[in-house]
């Protein structure tokens, strides 16, 4: 049993699809200026859901990578919680995004947003505001 | 965080100025020595790789005795990990005032479902243990449930009787 078991996990842990992203700043990131109209990528159904009520925001949709877990991606929610311009945040694990809903008048920082993300120990792959 | 199993029961405070380091106190009641001490923990995170569906994780682990220098551990333990699946290994080698011993655990788990964020989430799960002053290793089934805050994992063998592990996220 013990050798299966040591098998099974050697084999997750060499040939696991783990090969793009060390916990450092991810280079090939795409980030988008403001819009008024979310792309496909953005418009999920848990999106759809996130914006219903919100009028005079901006939502940054921001996508991430190694967000498999809730109770990891606990920090994520605390952290920008802690902005006084953020009226809600939610994560959308299936879809691997943050979305953060900011107050209109928020000058948003994309790449604070990255750090933010990066010192939970995720990282970020791209970024799009949108105005609701 | 709270431990109880066969061998000890123990609670531990740690807290992380990173997501690559924590320090903490965890109190031990040994109930293999019948003995109460303490530790200085340290956990570091050697290597983190993230993809779109899966983190993986190498942590390096210390703790030094508030009975001296002599009683101290040092291990490794990782996990592999998607929303669906989970494996982790750990090794610990531990040198008390009366013995030196080693664990060891394999684990390998299923989500049965995939929750949503804030959900209650549920793993099923079998663990292989053994405990260098005990003889053999132990495998036996793991339910561990989180939500919000709180993670709990409760396993049960014959031999060793409950393997219990609690945890709040402050």
């Amino acid at each position: 049993m013990q050798s299966k078991l040591t098998l099974v996990i050697f084999i997750l842990f060499v040939f696991g699809k783990s090969a793009s992203a060390e916990t450092e700043h991810v280079h090939n990131q795409h980030n988008h200026d403001t819009t008024a109209t979310p792309s496909v990528a953005v418009a999920t159904e848990r999106y759809e859901g996130f914006v219903k009520d919100l009028k005079d925001s901006k939502v940054a949709v921001v996508n991430v990578i190694g967000m498999v877990c809730d109770f990891c991606a606990r920090g994520i929610e605390k952290t920008f919680n802690k902005d006084e311009f953020v009226r809600k945040v939610d994560v959308d694990l299936a879809n691997g995004q943050v979305l953060i809903a900011y107050s209109a008048d928020k000058l948003i920082n994309q790449e604070e947003i990255s750090e933010l993300i990066l010192a939970n120990g995720q990282n970020v792959t791209g970024i799009e505001i949108i105005k609701i | 965080m709270a431990f109880s199993n066969t061998m000890y029961d123990s609670v531990y405070y740690h807290y992380s100025p990173s997501y690559r380091f924590s320090v903490g106190i965890e109190a031990l009641s040994d109930k293999y020595t019948d003995q109460q001490y303490a530790y200085w923990r340290s956990t570091f995170l050697l290597n983190r790789k993230n993809t779109q569906h899966s983190q993986r994780n190498i942590y390096l682990q210390a703790g030094i005795g508030t009975q001296g220098l002599d009683h101290h551990f040092v291990g490794v333990h990782g996990d592999w990990e998607t929303r669906r699946w989970f494996s982790g290994f750990g090794v610990k080698q531990v040198k008390t005032n009366t013995t030196d011993y080693t664990e060891k655990f394999l684990q390998v788990g299923v989500a049965p479902y995939l929750g949503q964020y804030g959900d209650l989430h549920t793993w099923l799960m079998l663990k292989s243990k053994k405990d260098s002053r005990l003889e053999g290793w132990s495998t036996y089934p793991v339910l561990k449930f989180f939500k919000g805050n709180l993670l709990l994992e409760v396993g049960y063998d014959r031999e060793i009787q409950w393997d219990s592990h609690i945890m709040y996220r402050f």
